[in-house]
Parts: structure tokens; sequence; C-alpha cells
């Protein structure tokens, strides 16, 4: 199937005919060997049988002989090659057997070079002669793909014959020859100089043949098993044949196969791959968006653990190594474990339910005085052997996790502007539906129906749109629905508000009256209402938003903002009441300390009238009495938050979505309507919601993390969880969105809210750290009066005195001003300077668009003339058709092998000729129709019958021509 | 004793679910409530009522009069699920492009279909009209003869639709139905459907249409048909009749015959 090929390469076949005859002849010679020896009957049968064949043609010889001209010359050619490639085989085969007596053999060769050339050659008259047989009335299309079948039979039982044949020798010669056989390998080093030659020759043609492939007029299937065949043979011959420049190029394709496996192997490494691209798959982009973005959180949130769990929490944690027994650690490391200081014990009062499980499940008890919150840690300076600075850690660790969290968001979101560069979507918005509406990734055929149909329907609201845009009339109507809508929202927001105000203000007065009088639910009313409204507002706000009609990209644009604004008004409204506790809590603490000073003066008089000299009493420090801890009870807030947010989330969850799918499923049998088609049906995955949640639990973490340590976990914990319960409630319990739409530039929407979220969440913890002084007696920082005093006390004591001079001169205003100055010019240089990058973009892009246009209207002119030279071109020829039929056939001829020519020989791109107007347009296109026409000898040209389809090929042809 | 607060964070959730399927609480109160309510007060049927007001309402022996009563009645008075006008005008394109001679309709009801689909044959055409209820056929025939049909063009059967399909050929010399129209139980469809080809009834080309498929639905059906191959089938989506929110679908089946 080479043949067409090679129709230029006459040189070739000639020069290295003796050579394959060669190869041939030792192919026989083993044939002959065999047959004489009768080792295995499959073997000579299968080569009895193409001499019978040939015996039987050569009896048919005479028949098929009526057209030998082009097509014999070619199908010897092809022959060739074929056999060229059998003797390769062969060669392989034998190469090692060759290495010794490899000259006597070619001696014989020669010996025996003109025998076997003779019969070679009536072998190639015989193929050709079958081959015209079989397609005697058929036009010369199909008969060279009928020769081509032909020759594939025929080429096949050839490989067999050397396989077989190559079978038995090969137990003759031993081991090592079967190795190569099986493997294929050549070694170049054992192959002679002209068979390399040869080789490399053969190669090349694959090549060539690779890169041709594509514009020969094959059906598919047969490209395809060419190609491969190509490619495998390349493949494996060129590794071994390749010397200087073909070595490198070699070692440079197995360095990139190598790379690419890696990649593979790296894409099989990222967690949750598979699954993330199944849910793509049946979903959609956009759902997908939604669990790519919680891997990302899932990675941030586990380097803010290893940040807290290393340097925070690890230090401080004592029993949990004194299991291990490392007894050198612990006194390197450790702080001090529980129950050593009052801090670290459960007082007195609580010590009797500190191990229940309501009490723990509120973080109290144990809980409450263990690693987990801020008031567990000692203000210890340093800590064991290695001097750990266990205050300086916690402070940098609180400042490390934010800044960390800054840098990351900001990264990936100016990653993300990078790539999604500068589109207008606006000016091709048929085009672009038309060109990328389809999403790829989908690979289930019911979403598959569903994208078709939003596409249909995006195609039918882009009109309607369209329409609309010039007619002009609803935008009224549609303008008061927005305003309604977002009236309708804020109703919501407001209320929602108030609801949440209300209920802190009863929780204030429930935490004056003592908690222990109230109910579990009112105990637990700020946090249920929240989450609530928090689950239910957003279906409203859904609800509500069906009324703008926006498409739903900018439908899930808004939404997210008008969540995000009530999850921010949810959220600040805790914060303010948070901090109102606070405040209470400071009040105490001053009474408190006060009472401390009495009882320890007491304590101190009371021992010291019976006895001076005696050793001061030692108190039980579950009995010392403590202060309220204001942070404890910050970080046990958001703890509890976070953890009734997850409640919510995955109850939501069973119920919302698998309930209602079993239910919707195991009732639809037994029930008057559908179920699944109609009413409840299953529900959808909101990805604004879920992604929402996402952010704004996030940012509850970074608001919490500095108070509660423990947080990070819990949140890795919790991400952990939902990323398999999600993947497993969408995969089995939700249907892909109605209007499937692809998530495109949504992401750094995403990013660009957790950047507000981090900055709306950092802003009170910062306020907090730098107005409120720390408690006296929990907390790492105890005893100091801001909690950032500890930097300042490492300078002075830990680093060299020119160290701390020269902070002091650098956090100098002086200093400071300036710099900030500059990096505020920078920014607004580097601003500048983009912008007018973008401008010059936009500038070039219109080049571009006005470039395409003229193009445009040069190819519409030249294919305009390219019509009126053709009717031109056509009158004469109509008047010429009437005198002479004949002569238009011969023409018809000409054309006919000039196409042939164009097809098959070296010259892909034909230039249109001025001279003959209408052999661009039997050019490429109709030459079915005109081989068709050459086979009937009842053709009659007439003239009507051919206008018809050249008018049609004139402009595509035209345009062919001129592009 | 759960707090107020609590209570009232269930608000948005209430308002929610009525907003979203208003117009399903719309059609439970139009087509249940009232219908027990004046079931109670006249002590007619519906059936009989709506019969009522189009024998007041309409001109005899003019088709389009009767379904434009029966349309009024039925969006503006009560509920009653025929096709209705959205879905007929489909129906009738369909009608006049197959130009059926041989017709059945499965689920006369009050003969709204009846004669929606009889006013639009062409000459010589036969609608045979299968009704399961006593009540509704003789309505039904009420309706039919108003309209001025006779017995040549429309022939009411009195009879389940599964009883009837195995005798259409012995009693009523049926060789192939042109067209079949399906609106009678949900359930049936896909039953009858088998029957219909299972005595030979369908030849090449013969056209099925079945309302309601989405709502109130027949998932069975519709998974037979993608299963069988031997329709060319896609659905006319639209609204179910009387109502503007529900969405609903109406099949179109062209039998291909085993390929």
């Amino acid at each position: 199937d080479i043949e067409l090929d090679f129709a230029g390469d006459e040189n070739f076949q000639e020069n290295h005919e003796r050579e394959k005859h060669k190869g041939k002849r030792r192919n026989d010679d083993r044939q002959k060997n065999k047959r004489e020896n009768q080792r295995r009957k499959r073997s000579s049968k299968s080569v009895q049988g193409i001499r019978e064949e040939s015996q039987s043609k050569t009896e048919r010889r005479g028949r098929g002989r009526r057209r030998r001209g082009k097509a014999e010359h070619e199908t010897s050619e092809h022959e060739g090659n074929e056999e060229k490639r059998d003797q390769i085989r062969a060669k392989t085969t034998k190469s090692k057997k060759n290495i010794k007596n490899e000259k006597t053999r070619k001696l014989e060769g020669k010996e025996d070079g003109e025998a076997q050339e003779r019969s070679e050659r009536g072998k190639l008259k015989l193929v050709c002669a079958k081959n015209e047989e079989k397609i005697e009335s058929g036009d010369q299309l199909k008969e060279k793909e009928k020769a081509l079948g032909v020759k594939k039979k025929k080429k096949k039982k050839r490989k067999k014959v050397v396989e077989t044949s190559s079978e038995p020798e090969s137990s003759e010669e031993g081991d090592d020859e079967e190795e190569v056989n099986d493997d294929g390998e050549v070694r170049p080093e054992l192959l002679s100089p002209e068979e390399l030659e040869k080789l490399k020759e053969a190669l090349d043609e694959k090549k060539k043949l690779i890169q041709s492939l594509r514009g020969k007029p094959w059906p598919m299937k047969q490209k395809l098993v060419t190609l491969r065949e190509s490619q495998l043979f390349v493949e494996k011959y060129e590794g071994a044949l390749g010397q200087g420049k073909g070595r490198k190029l070699y070692a440079y394709k197995k360095w990139m196969k190598f790379q690419r496996d890696f990649e593979n192997f790296k894409a099989a490494c990222i967690p949750w791959e598979m699954k993330i691209k199944e849910i793509e798959s049946h979903f959609g982009s956009s759902v997908a968006s939604y669990f790519i973005f919680l891997r990302w959180m899932y990675g941030i949130n586990m380097i803010l653990f290893g940040l807290t769990f290393g340097l925070v929490m690890v230090p401080e944690i004592y029993f949990m190594l004194t299991i291990l027994l490392f007894t050198f650690l612990e006194q390197a490391l450790m702080g001090r474990p529980y129950g050593s200081i009052p801090r670290k014990t459960v007082p007195r009062a609580e010590e009797a339910g500190a191990m229940d499980f309501a009490v723990l499940w509120d973080f109290g008890g144990y809980a409450q005085y263990s690693v987990l919150f801020y008031g567990y840690y000692n203000n210890q300076r340093a800590i064991g052997w290695f001097k750990f600075r266990m205050p300086l850690s916690y402070f940098l660790v609180g400042v490390g996790t934010v800044a960390y969290s800054y840098m990351v968001v900001i990264r990936t979101m100016a990653r993300n502007a990078n790539e999604s560069g500068i589109g207008d979507d606006n000016s091709f918005n048929f085009s672009w539906k038309m060109f990328t509406s389809w999403d790829y990734l989908i690979g289930n055929p019911e979403t598959a129906d569903n994208k078709f149909a939003s596409i249909t329907t995006s195609f039918k609201e882009a009109i309607l749109e369209e329409q609309e845009s010039q007619k002009d009339d609803n935008i009224h109507l549609t303008r008061f629905l927005r305003v309604l809508a977002n009236f309708l929202v804020l109703c919501c927001l407001a209320g929602s508000g108030y609801l949440i105000y209300f209920v802190v203000r009863r929780s204030q007065k429930f935490a004056l009256d003592g908690l222990e009088n109230h109910t579990w639910w009112e105990r637990n009313e700020v946090n249920m209402v929240m989450s609530l409204l928090g689950m239910f507002c957003p279906m409203l706000f859904d609800v509500i938003s069906t009324l703008e009609n926006y498409h739903p990209r900018v439908a899930l644009q808004w939404q997210l903002g008008r969540i995000f604004a009530l999850f921010l008004g949810n959220l600040y409204t805790f914060i303010i009441a948070l901090m109102d506790a606070i405040n209470l809590k400071r009040k105490e603490e001053k009474v408190v300390k006060y009472n401390i000073t009495m009882w320890e003066a007491s304590l101190y008089n009371g021992t010291g009238s019976e006895n001076s000299t005696a050793p001061p009493i030692t108190i039980h420090p579950a009995d010392v009495p403590r202060g309220p801890c204001w942070e404890t009870m910050v970080g046990q807030e958001f703890v509890r938050l976070i953890i009734s947010d997850t409640m919510t989330t995955y109850i939501t969850l069973l119920i919302g979505d698998f309930l209602r799918a079993v239910l919707v499923r195991f009732l639809n049998h037994c029930w008057c309507w559908d179920l699944e088609a109609g009413f409840p049906s299953y529900s959808e995955f909101d990805v604004s919601g879920n992604v929402l949640g996402l952010i704004f639990n996030q940012g509850m973490i970074w608001m919490g993390a500095f108070y509660a340590p423990c947080l990070p976990a819990l949140n890795l914990l919790r991400l952990h969880v939902s990323m398999y319960l999600q993947c497993w409630a969408v995969m089995c319990c939700n249907v892909p969105q109605e209007r499937v739409f692809k998530a495109s530039g949504s992401n750094n929407f995403y990013m660009a809210m957790l950047l507000v979220i981090l900055f709306l969440s950092t802003l009170p913890a910062i306020y907090t750290i730098v107005t409120i002084p720390p408690s006296f007696d929990c907390g790492p920082f105890s005893g100091k009066n801001r909690m950032f005093d500890v930097i300042q006390e490492t300078l002075e004591s830990d680093f060299p005195t020119w160290f701390s001079k020269v902070f002091s001169y650098a956090s100098n205003p002086g200093l400071v001003l300036p710099f900030i100055l500059l990096m505020v010019l920078a920014i607004y240089y580097l601003q500048s300077t983009s912008k007018s990058y973008k401008e010059a973009n936009v500038e070039l892009k219109n080049k571009i668009q006005m470039q395409n246009e003229e193009n445009k209207k040069k190819n519409k002119q030249a294919a305009l003339k390219a019509q009126m030279d053709l009717e031109e071109a056509r009158k004469s020829a109509s008047q010429r058709n009437n005198d002479a039929s004949v002569q238009r056939r011969e023409e018809d001829e000409k054309i006919y092998n000039k196409n042939q020519r164009m097809y098959h020989g070296r010259n892909p791109s034909p230039s249109v000729g001025d001279r003959e107007p209408h052999f661009p347009v039997r050019g490429p296109a109709p030459r079915n129709c005109h081989n068709g026409n050459h086979g009937n000898p009842r053709y009659l040209p007439g003239f009507h019958q051919q206008s018809e389809p050249r008018m049609y090929r004139v402009p595509s042809v035209a345009f062919l021509g001129f592009k | 004793m759960v707090s107020p607060a609590i209570a009232l964070a269930f608000v948005p959730l209430l308002l929610t679910l009525i907003i979203k399927y208003r117009y399903y609480f719309v059609l439970f109160y139009r087509a249940v409530l009232v219908r027990i309510w004046k079931d109670c007060v006249t002590g007619l049927s519906r059936e009989e009522r709506a019969f009522q007001y189009v024998l007041t309402n309409s001109t005899p022996g003019d088709p389009d009069s009767i379904l434009d009563a029966f349309d009024y009645w039925c969006t503006n008075v009560e509920f009653i699920s025929n096709i209705g006008p959205k879905k007929g005008k489909i129906l009738d394109r369909l009608l006049l492009e197959q130009s059926p001679l041989t017709v059945l309709e499965l689920g006369a009801h009050c003969g709204y279909s009846t004669v929606r689909i009889a006013r639009v044959l062409p000459l010589g055409a036969r609608l045979y009209s299968i009704e399961m209820d006593q009540g509704n056929a003789a309505i039904a025939e009420k309706i039919i003869r108003l309209a001025g049909f006779d017995d040549d063009t429309v022939e009411l059967i009195v009879n389940p639709s599964d009883e009837v399909i195995p005798r259409l050929r012995s009693d009523y010399n049926l060789e192939r139905l042109d067209f079949v129209f399906m609106d009678h139980w949900k359930k049936c469809y896909q039953p009858d459907l088998q029957l219909l080809e299972e005595y030979g009834l369908l030849g090449k080309g013969s056209m099925i249409v079945a309302d309601n498929v989405l709502f109130p639905g027949a998932p069975k059906f519709l998974r037979y048909l993608r299963k069988c191959g031997l329709y060319e089938w896609k659905i006319h989506r639209a609204t179910l009749e009387y109502s503007k929110g529900i969405r609903d679908g109406m099949a179109e089946l062209i039998y291909q015959g085993i390929k």
C-alpha cells in the first residue's frame, strides 16, 4: 500500500533491484531447504500454495492484458517495495546468523542472482495480470483499490511464509536467534554497510509516507493501518540505525516519551484527579470547578495545618510523646505537661463533668484545657534544651499563616489572569457560540443530551436577544424585574440580618442569666439560626433570580454576590456579638484579678503568721482561681461555629439530596405522576452556594486560627470528608444542570472573593491582637501588655544589640514612610505600563481583524474573477462543443491524467492556471465523477449534464485556489 | 422547646418552596379542591358540567366554537386535562402533514381531542376513539354529535384499550393504523404500544403521538422508546394544558419497523 508514494521513485527501484532479488532469493533458498527437509508441514504447505497460485495465474495470463499502462507500472513498483520490506524483515532475522558466513552467502547470491531475477519478474507479471483481470470493467480508481486489496492479501501470505520459514531455522540456530525474532531488535554493528544503507532508505521512505499520508486518496481504514505499520517500522529501526544526527534524534524522542510518561505519572499522582474528571464528564466543568477549588483549599489548609501543628502544637504536646518514650525529645523540645500549671488543668468546679460528651461537644471540659485552644499555652519564654521560643513561634505562626494565604491567593489570581488573557466575548457572539460552546469533557450521554439542548436553547435565546436589542421594546419590563428582584433580595438580607441581631441580643441576655437555666436549643440558637439562614436564603435568592432572566454565568455571579453579602452580614453580626462578649469577659477578668490578689495575700498572711520559714503551701493547680480567658472563649466560639456549619452542610446533603433521591427513585413506581421528570425530581448541584460555603468556612478559619490552633486541623478533616461525601452525593443523587455551561473565568471570581474574605477576616483578628491586652493568666502572651510585645522582647534579649539597633532605625517612621512612598510609586508605574500593554494588545487585535477583513474582500474578488473566467471559458467551450464531441472526450482524458498526476505526484497544491480556466474547477472535487464517466464506454459528453456540478463547485475551488 | 427564632429561620425555605412550586399548588387547587367543592355543590360530575357549559356557549355543528368553549371553561372555570390549544396546534400540524386515513384515539375523555382530530382529517378518513368510562363516553358521544361528525367519521368504542386493541383487526377490519393518539392512562402507554406492535397494526411510517409524557409523565414508555429502536421519535416540549409553568411534552413517534 505504499505504491503511490513511489510513483516517481523509479531510479531507486532500479538501483536496488539486485539487492532486493538477492534478499528474495535467500528467502526462497530457505523455503527450498525447508521443503526438502519437510520439517514443518504447515510452512511447506503455504509455500506450495503460493506456487500453485502462481501456476493458475499463468493460465489466466492472456486474458488480463487489456489495459496495461501506468497501472501496471505502479503495481510492479509497489510489489518491489513490498519485497524490500520482506527482505528487510528476513535480514533482521538473519542478521545474527549471517555474521559468520555472510561473505560466502553473498557469493552464492551472485551466482544464483540471474535465475532468481528471471523468476521474480515472472511473478511480478503474474500479479499484474491478476490485478487487471479482476478489474476489467471497473473504473480506474476502483481498479487501483482492488489492486491494493489483492496486494494486501498477497502480502499477508508472504509474511506468513517468512515467519514460518524463519521458525524452524531459528530453532535450529539456537536461542539467540529466537530472541532476535521476538524482540525485533537490530544491532547496527552487526549489519553490513550496504544493508544499513538500505534500511536507512526504507526508513526515509516510511517517514515520507507518514508525512504525505494525509493527502492520499485512500479510505480511512487503510490510512490508519498504513500509518500504524509505518510508525512501528520507524520506531523499531530508527534507534538501531541512528548514528550521529539520527541517534541524537532518537535519544531526543526517547526523552520526549519519557517526559510524556512522567507527565502522565504526575497527573496520576494528583489527588482525586480521576474523581474530578469523572464528575466533570457527567456534570460539566462548572461543577468540576467547585471540586478543583475544594482540592486547592485542601492543599492550602494542609500547609496551614503543617505550620500550626509543627511549630505550635507539637512543642506544647507532652503526653503524646511520653507514650513514644522519646525521653530525649521530651527534654529537648517539650513544654510542660497537662496538669502541671493552672492553665493546663481543668478547674475543680468543672472537673466533675469535664468528660461528659455534651461538654466535650461544646468544646468545654478537657477539650477547653488542651492544646486545641489558646489558653493552654504557657508564657515561658524558651522551653526545653533547644530553647524553643514558644510565644514567639506562636505569634509568628499566626502571622505566617495569614501572610502565606495572601501570597498564595494573589499568586493564583495573577496566574489565572495571565491565562485568561484579554478576550472580548461580545464581538463575535454567534461564532463563539458556534465553535466553542461544546464542552469536550462531557462523557455521559445524558449530559451530552442536556448540553445539546442547552446549546440549541442558547442559540434561540441569542437570536431572540439580537432581535430584541434591535426592537428594544421589552427592556423596561426586564429592567423593572431586575430592580424588583434586587429589592426583594435586599429585603431578604435585611430580614435575615435583623433575625441574627435579635438572636445575638437574646443570647447575651441568656449569658447574663447563666446558660444552665436554658435548653440546648436556646443555647445554640445563634449557630442554628446562622446556619439555617445561610442554607435557606440562597435558595430564595435562586428563586428570585429567575425573575431577572440573566445568562446563567451572569446569574451565577449575581447569586454569588448576594450570598456573599448574606454571609458577610451574618459573619460580621457574629463578630460584633463576640466583641461584646469579649468586653464582658474583660470586665469579669478585672474582678477576678482583684480577687486573686486578695486570695494570694490571705494565703500568704495565713502561712506567714504561723511559721515564716515553712515551705510555701503547695496548692493543686486545679484549685487556683482563674481568669475568664477571653481568647479561649473566642476560639471556642469559632470552633463551635465551624462544627455546626459542617453539620448543617452534611445534614442538608443527606436530607436534601440523598433522602430526596431515594424517595424519588423508589416511590416513582407507585406514584400518580412521574417524580423523576416532573415535580420534585432530583436536585441539581448548587455550585454557588457550595463555593461560598467553602470560602466563608475558610474565612472563619483564618479569623479563629489564632485563638484556636486546632482550627486548621478541623478544617482539613472537614474538607477531606466533604470531598468524598460530596463526590459521592453528586454522582449518586444529583442530576446534571439543565443548562450546563462552561465555567470560564469564574475561577478568578472565586479567588477575588477569597481575597476579599481573607482581608475581611484578618481585620477583626488584627484588631483584637493590636488593641486588646491579653489575659493575665492564660496563653503564651500572658503578662505582656500587648501580644506583639513578644517580638520586641525577642529582639532585645535574643539578638545582638546592633541588630536591635538596626531594627529600631529601620522601624523609624522617617525610614518607613519614604519606603512606603516608593512602593506606591512602583505600583503606580507598573499599573500604568500594564495598562499601556493592554491597549497595545487591543490595537493589535483590531489590526488583525482589519487584515482578515481585507483578505476576505480580496478572496471574494478573486472568486468573482474566477467565476467570470469560467463563464467565458464555458461559452467558448459550448461553441466548440457543437463541432466536436470526440475532441472533448480526449480533453477530458487529458484533464483526468493531469488530475491524477496532481494527486499522485509531488506537487500538492495546484496553481490556478489562467490559460485553462476550467482546470481548477475540475481539480480536486469531482474526481470520482470523472472517473465514472471515463470508464463508461456509453458516455456522451453532454454539456447539460456537466453544467450543474460546475456551477456548484466554482466558489469552493476558487477559494481553495486563492487561499 | 424550639425557640421562635429558629422557626423564623425556616421562613425563607417556606417562601422558596411556595414560589418554586406555585404552579403545582395552583393546579392542585383547580384540579382537585375546586372539583370536589363543585361536585358537592352541584351534584353533577365535572364532565357533565363542562358539557352543560359547552352546550349553552357554542354553535352546534361548528367544531372550532366547541373547542373554544372547552378551552375557555378549562382555563377560567375548572380544570380538565384535555390536550389544550397549544399542544393541539402541534397535533393539528402533524395530522395535516400526515393526512392519515385510519386514526385510533386512545382515551376520548369528553370528546375534546376527538373533535380536534376529526376536524382536520381528510375526506374519507375514519377515526376510532376508545374510551373506558361509560359516563365520559356518553358525554363524548354527545359532544362529537354536537360538532357534527357522524358515525362514518368517528366511531366511539366504549371499552378498555387493552381489550379493544386485540380485536381491532377482527371486529373492525383494520389492517393498518396511520395515526394513533394516546391520551388515556399514562401507565397504559407502554403496554398498549406493545399490543399495537404485537397485533401488527403499525406499518412503516405510522405515526403515534402520546400526550403528557413528562407531566404526569410516562417514564416507562420513554424508556421503552429509547431501548427498542423501532421508532424514530422526538418530544415536542411544551407546557401543561391550561397552565403556564409546568413543563410537559408530547412524544411523536414514527414506526420504522425492524431494521
